[in-house]
């Protein structure tokens, strides 16, 4: 199994735009997985009865195997961009939802009693207090979560789509192992640079816990 | 169906014996055109959609390298999935245009009928068009399905044609793609027409690596290949005939929305469906299967040098 | 929404769908003997490594970045790779489930040998118990639950994974996403996941049964 590396140089607009897309499919994702987990991971915090069955929920929903998911949206969203999003969404979840929990969870409450000790309102206390303490464990869901799309992504093919994953399934069909093997570097490499890019943001967000790191 | 691609449909199919007649040319293309013309506007660009197997892919590009020549804006979305799923996106406006095959899309849309000639074909394919879609004139090339067999195979068996297969039944494995299997050619026609029945099927792939290399291995006794597949010749394997007509003619014809369907693009796909051969695209294949060229190179490069573009 | 539900019942319970080749039994032993396989494979390798860096201290920042390498791993890409070098087998499949489950069982045995009290490591040191007894009679049973929680992580999404198999002609429960799938049959890959999801589901209760099992039978 060798490398064709004439292939490799001239493809590289083909690789730029497959590298794109599957970064954008991947980070869309991440962002709608935040935008549902955020509010309700704050009603699971609060509202304990409510806990078990969200975080139920969603670890079941990490069970069902992802081409499965991606084909069962065919119904709704057909053959585009929005079904990828959709079932990558879907699995950001399990993990945004419980380290959002747990970020809110690991809030001391005394901080929360002076926070409202000072006549500071509780929505103005979760955003300006609840979730910067609760950042660094929301960020680790997010470091997870993006490099689990970024290498989930691919799976789309089979509907299309899956930004490098279609070098996987070319390969496949003709048996020719160079896109597959670029693909895979890609991908592999794409999840390092976003894991290391969110880990200085994460750095850079927040300051009060360089010393320990 | 409306009164309009009833109309263009028939007309569609009284081009064709013409072409079938002689394949030089459809000489009615311009009346056709004009009689249907007017439906439909690719000026806001056409997406193309192929199927999961290298020679859609091929079929996707020459008809992108085409309509691009004839001034159409065109996008190519390679590698969709099956008829089953492509069919439904191109209804629900993910996609404007696919290239299809008479026998196949006619079973798929009404699988009781049992028109064979490619004429008729085409009128049974026009009358069954769900309602937004129609097919243009079909062109020249064709590619079938076909049952094959290893030289081996076929000698201890002593097969030759489909309805040998019975004489065996309950012993022999076949591999195809998994639509197949529910599929009127595949393993429910063969067992109504020529009371074929397997010992398994095997779900494999589209003509792919997982089918080929399974006839190789011994794994699968039978596979189903198309007939434009080089690697049926060189690798000397025996297609089965097909004495009763269970793989109807397969001529190569875009599938299209009413909505993108304008004389422009008629044209440009008539004149490549008058142009391109079976031997050609067999050879295009080849070269994306083989020589690992890109489908969109090889079509592109065809399109150069048959003065498509 | 409602048809789609209507027709699974149908086909969960409708004799013929559970028997033959194809059958739901037969598809759903060949899931389970993927995942059980590779698991336990998977289980073999990451144990050790993960017990070994635990109890030296060595290759700690290996144990820590191999998870998160492990899930950048694109499991379609690896598979397609290993038929591309290997030819057809089972081998692709397992090569893919093993690198998916290594690192959870890697990273999570390793955190729980990193959880346990450095006093009670020393203490166990100073009544003269040897490296491999500290690690067997000492760290190992402490650092069970975390163990026990990276196994139920890697098997879950093993069986989840396993699909893939069918991507490659094999069986498992995935035969019915791919099949449905190419037939646009989405009766079947609903059933398919729904199969795959609750084996996940009681595989995992199972484990976790057994967690609390061994946990009660240490501490009492």
């Amino acid at each position: 199994m060798t490398i064709d590396w004439s292939w490799t140089g001239d493809h590289t607009d083909d690789l730029t735009s497959l590298t794109v897309s599957h970064l954008q499919a991947a980070l869309t994702a991440v962002f709608f997985g935040l935008l549902i987990s955020l509010p309700l991971a704050v009603v699971a915090h609060r509202i304990r009865p409510l806990r078990g069955f969200l975080l139920g929920f969603s670890n079941v929903l990490f069970t069902i195997p992802s081409i499965a998911i991606f084909v069962l949206l065919l119904p709704i969203s057909g053959l585009t961009r929005t079904t990828t999003v959709i079932g990558l969404t879907v699995y950001t979840l399990v993990v945004l939802l419980r380290n959002t929990v747990e970020g809110l969870d690991s809030v001391p409450a005394k901080t929360k009693e002076a926070a409202k000790a000072m006549g500071t309102r509780p929505l103005r206390t979760l955003l300006t207090v609840e979730f910067p303490l609760a950042l660094p464990v929301i960020m680790a869901g997010v470091r997870i979560a993006t490099v689990m799309s970024i290498s989930l992504v691919s799976v789309a093919t089979y509907i299309g789509d899956g930004g490098l994953g279609q070098l996987f399934t070319d390969g496949f069909q003709r048996n020719f192992p160079t896109p597959v093997i670029v693909g895979v570097v890609l991908t592999i490499l794409l999840a390092v640079v976003a894991d290391a890019l969110l880990a200085a943001l994460q750095y850079a967000l927040t300051p009060w816990k360089r010393r320990r790191v | 169906m409306n009164r309009r691609t009833l109309l263009g449909g028939l007309f569609a199919a009284a081009s064709v014996p013409a072409l079938s007649a002689c394949a030089s040319g459809i000489t009615s293309l311009d009346s056709q055109g004009s009689a249907s013309g007017g439906g439909g506007s690719s000026k806001g660009g056409v997406t193309i959609g192929t199927a999961n197997f290298t020679e859609n892919q091929v079929l996707g590009y020459l008809y992108a390298a085409t309509l691009q020549q004839a001034g159409v804006k065109v996008k190519v979305r390679p590698n969709l999935g099956t008829r089953e799923i492509v069919i439904p996106a191109l209804r629900s406006g993910d996609i404007d245009l696919l290239p299809e095959y008479q026998g196949a899309l006619l079973n798929y849309l009404a699988p009781k009928d049992s028109s064979a000639e490619p004429g008729a074909m085409q009128n049974a394919l026009t009358l069954a068009m769900p309602s937004g879609l129609q097919v243009l004139p079909y062109g020249q090339a064709a590619d079938s399905d076909c049952f094959v067999v290893t030289r081996e195979t076929a000698r201890k068996y002593g097969l030759t044609t489909l309805a040998d297969l019975a004489k065996q039944n309950g012993r022999l494995v076949i591999g195809a793609a998994p639509e197949v299997k529910k599929r009127r050619v595949g393993a429910i026609g063969l067992k109504d027409v020529y009371g074929v029945e397997f010992k398994e099927f095997k779900s494999l792939d589209s003509d792919g690596p997982l089918v080929k290399g399974a006839l190789k291995k011994g794994d699968v006794d039978v596979a189903n290949l198309f007939t434009t597949d080089t690697d049926i010749a060189a690798n000397g394997w025996v297609v089965l005939s097909d004495p009763k007509n269970l793989v109807p003619s397969q001529h190569i014809v875009p599938l299209i929305a009413d909505r993108k369907a304008d004389d422009t693009v008629r044209k440009a796909l008539a004149r490549l469906g008058n142009v391109l051969t079976t031997a050609q695209l067999t050879q295009l294949n080849s070269q994306v299967d083989n020589d690992k060229k890109d489908p969109e190179d090889v079509a592109n490069a065809y399109a150069r040098q048959h003065g498509l573009t | 929404m409602y048809e789609l539900l209507k027709n699974l019942g149908g086909w969960l319970t409708s004799g013929s769908q559970w028997t033959g080749p194809d059958g739901i039994a037969h598809r759903l032993a060949e899931h389970l003997q993927y995942s059980l396989l590779a698991t336990l494979i998977a289980a073999a390798i990451g144990l050790p490594l993960g017990l070994l860096i635990g109890h030296t201290g060595k290759g700690a920042f290996v144990a820590i970045n191999l998870a998160s390498f492990g899930r950048a791993l694109p499991t379609v890409g690896l598979v397609v790779l290993v038929f591309l070098a290997g030819g057809l087998s089972m081998l692709p499949v397992y090569v893919a489930l093993v690198a998916l489950a290594v690192p959870a069982i890697v990273t999570n045995t390793y955190a729980g040998m990193t959880a346990v009290d450095p006093d009670v490591r020393d203490a166990a040191r100073g009544q003269g118990m040897r490296g491999h007894q500290v690690l067997f009679q000492v760290e190992l049973p402490l650092a069970l639950p975390l163990i026990m929680t990276g196994l139920r992580l890697a098997l879950i999404q093993v069986v989840a994974t396993a699909t893939i198999a069918a991507y490659v002609s094999f069986g498992g429960l995935g035969r019915y996403v791919f099949d449905g799938l190419a037939q646009r049959d989405l009766v079947q890959v609903l059933g398919g996941a729904v199969l795959v999801a609750v084996i996940a589901v009681l595989l995992d209760l199972l484990l976790s049964t057994l967690q609390r099992f061994l946990f009660r039978h240490r501490t009492a």
